[in-house]
């Protein structure tokens, strides 16, 4: 039972959160605001873009990684998604495939550095970090672009204005969908695969994975890969929901997408950790921002609760048994 | 309607795995889409909540914005005022306007960080009949109530005349601290300034991104100086930035050259201050509109009269001359 709850404590943490939400909901016409269905929808919408950055940044940590680059790769994307699609007459599904393409190359291509020449993956990632920003404003112009829709040459297809719409009944922000998407996909892929024992065990120990037979390098490219994917897909949903491509865009997005990861109880040591948690955490982590933006909470004041939530999280890690997995 | 709302809201949870969660939901309802009506004017005895939406309080400018409001609201006694701070991120700025409308605020101000990304959101406040003054930088579109603000393209321009007209009229070398790159008040004051000193023999011989922080703009200046001589003036795209490029000249012992600024702030740390001082040779006041966007609240909340759509800030310059009393005439009374 104790195990379980070491296991699951940014669930019970988001639950906990969740119920203190309802309690403190300022009331409005008899109806808590908290709990009306466009605000909870608009916590979900308002989170997704960071927690599709987070579910890729879980699989970085499992190994024992970090990438400090899917803030400025989702700035890139974003920019690079517009700009495909207004400036060069790409279609949606060209100029999405293009885009994710770049990001999983990009990601690659720090995955290689790290694993073959042995770099830290802080490092490579913090210069990754800067290329891609300096891509972003390089292929942008230095300028925002804006992107409107319509048939004529300039304007991008309709289609891609989906992404800043809501379905069903008009009120399931798409993004919210593609989060939970993209969570189901990688918490499947995490539990029942041999790369997801592969990631666990470089996590663990890394020496002992090479010599039990893992391809140690192999993994952690795919990884890195992987979680550059998600954040040029991030980088998509973004540049629709806002119909903009801002080359400044993301900045301090992959500390968001840490601390998600970290409140969802994975170690930054590597090992441990769930797409569950990471998804809890980034749920939790808007469901507090919401709460206290709706009773007007200071937003400095805000920045220290979520500060002391992040190292609350840590510190309950330190308390779990080393037993449980 | 409450049951399919209840049942998406079930399914979305549950793929996120948080299903735990539902139950005691669906208890709300939400107003029907579309345009609403504005709500009827309360007039004077009624309690009006108004939400500011800043893109982020880093920068003095801003901070005065919100103290300027602030200021502002207390002598109307029908107000509350409630900031949010959006921290220079677009997503952000959207959702914490979604909360203001959830909240049903009686009046939205906003400053928002980019047009586009903020011209959907204002738009829904707007149709939702909440009155929505935007101030400084603009949103696409025309569904808002009014936009309060100054030109960043005419305070460039404006700067541009001063250096060609009074600080180099027989022409020069001048170098230029950029504002944040990919910003669009980095690009207006880069090209009004270009239009300003057109047709003299002046050349931008240098520039570079300050990013609007002082730290930065000291670092770019001192570089710039070192590795580009002979220049005269510098042309800095805020004043911090050029408080920056004085401390970097002094540093390599070039005391001949003249800062312009912008924004002169009426702030102890502000560019009014430091032209009073002799740092800067010039500023331009880029009015936050703070004062004003109150003035307009009160106009329609409580003495239920129209405002204009446009509401343009008027840009003034300060030099050793005017300086002291712009600063006294700025700060006096709210």
């Amino acid at each position: 039972m104790t195990a379980w709850l070491f296991r699951f404590q940014s669930l019970f943490g988001l639950v906990l959160v969740f119920l203190a939400a309802v309690v403190f909901s300022p009331v409005r016409n008899g109806e808590l605001l908290f709990l009306d269905s466009g605000n909870l929808f608009n916590v979900v919408r308002a989170m997704s873009e960071i927690g599709i950055l987070a579910v890729g940044m879980t699989f970085v940590i499992l190994i024992g990684g970090i990438d400090l680059s899917v803030g400025s790769v989702l700035g890139l994307a974003s920019v690079g998604a517009a700009v495909l699609l207004v400036r060069q007459d790409f279609g949606v599904l060209p100029a999405v495939l293009a885009v994710l393409a770049a990001g999983l190359v990009f990601g690659l291509l720090q995955g290689v550095v790290t694993a073959k020449l042995g770099i830290q993956a802080f490092i490579v990632t913090l210069a990754g970090m800067q290329i891609a920003r300096a891509l972003a404003r390089i292929f942008s112009g230095g300028q925002g672009v804006e992107i409107a829709y319509g048939d004529a040459p300039g304007r991008a297809p309709t289609a891609f204005s989906l992404l800043g719409e809501r379905t069903f009944g008009g009120l399931v922000p798409v993004p919210a969908l593609i989060f939970a998407v993209v969570a189901g996909l990688a918490a499947v892929l995490l539990r029942v695969t041999a790369f997801s024992r592969h990631v666990y065990a470089i996590g663990g120990n890394e020496k002992a994975a090479r010599l039990s037979g893992v391809p140690v390098d192999r993994v952690k490219i795919l990884v890195f890969g992987l979680c550059g994917l998600l954040a040029g897909l991030a980088g998509i949903v973004h540049a629709g929901q806002l119909n903009y491509g801002g080359p400044n865009d993301g900045s301090m997005a992959e500390l968001d997408a840490i601390a998600a990861v970290v409140i969802g109880g994975a170690s930054l040591s590597g090992g441990r950790g769930t797409v569950v948690g990471t998804v809890a955490g980034a749920l939790l982590v808007g469901v507090l921002r919401n709460i206290l933006t709706l009773n007007n909470v200071d937003s400095n004041v805000q920045l220290l609760i979520i500060g002391l939530v992040i190292v609350a999280a840590a510190g309950l890690q330190r308390l779990r048994p080393a037993a449980v997995g | 309607m409450p049951i399919r709302k209840r049942g998406a809201l079930a399914l979305l949870l549950g793929t996120a795995l948080v299903a735990t969660v539902t139950t005691g939901c669906g208890t709300t309802s939400e107003n029907a889409d579309g345009k609403a009506e504005p709500k009827p004017c309360g007039g004077a005895g009624g309690k009006y909540t108004i939400g500011v939406s800043q893109a982020n309080v880093a920068e003095p400018y801003r901070e005065r914005m919100d103290a300027d409001i602030r200021q502002a609201a207390t002598a109307v006694p029908q107000f509350t005022v409630h900031f949010a701070d959006a921290q220079q991120d677009n997503s952000k700025q959207v959702e914490q306007v979604e909360n203001f409308i959830t909240q049903q605020v009686d009046l939205l101000i906003i400053s928002p960080n980019e047009a586009s990304p903020l011209t959907s959101v204002v738009k829904k406040a707007y149709e939702r009949g909440i009155p929505v003054l935007v101030l400084d930088r603009k949103v696409n579109g025309d569904a808002y109530t009014s936009f309060i603000g100054a030109d960043n393209f005419d305070i460039g321009r404006r700067a541009g005349e001063f250096v060609a007209q009074t600080l180099l009229p027989g022409g020069g070398r001048v170098a230029e601290l950029k504002g944040l790159a990919g910003s669009s008040p980095a690009k207006e004051r880069s090209d009004g300034f270009r239009l300003g000193i057109g047709g003299k023999a002046i050349e931008v011989v240098a520039s570079a991104d300050g990013d609007w922080l002082r730290d930065r703009g000291r670092q770019q200046a001192d570089a710039l100086l070192k590795g580009t001589p002979g220049v005269q003036v510098v042309y800095a795209h805020n004043d911090p930035m050029g408080e920056g490029a004085y401390l970097a000249a002094q540093d390599a012992g070039l005391s001949g050259i003249q800062i312009v600024g912008i924004d002169g702030l009426p702030i102890e740390a502000g560019g009014i201050k430091a032209v009073e001082a002799g740092r800067l040779a010039a500023t331009f006041v880029y009015p936050t509109g703070g004062k004003e966007a109150v003035d307009s609240a009160r106009k329609i909340l409580v003495d239920c009269q129209q405002v204009p759509k446009v509401q343009g800030l008027a840009i003034e310059r300060v030099t050793k001359d005017n300086a002291a009393e712009v600063y006294a005439r700025l700060n006096a009374g709210g």
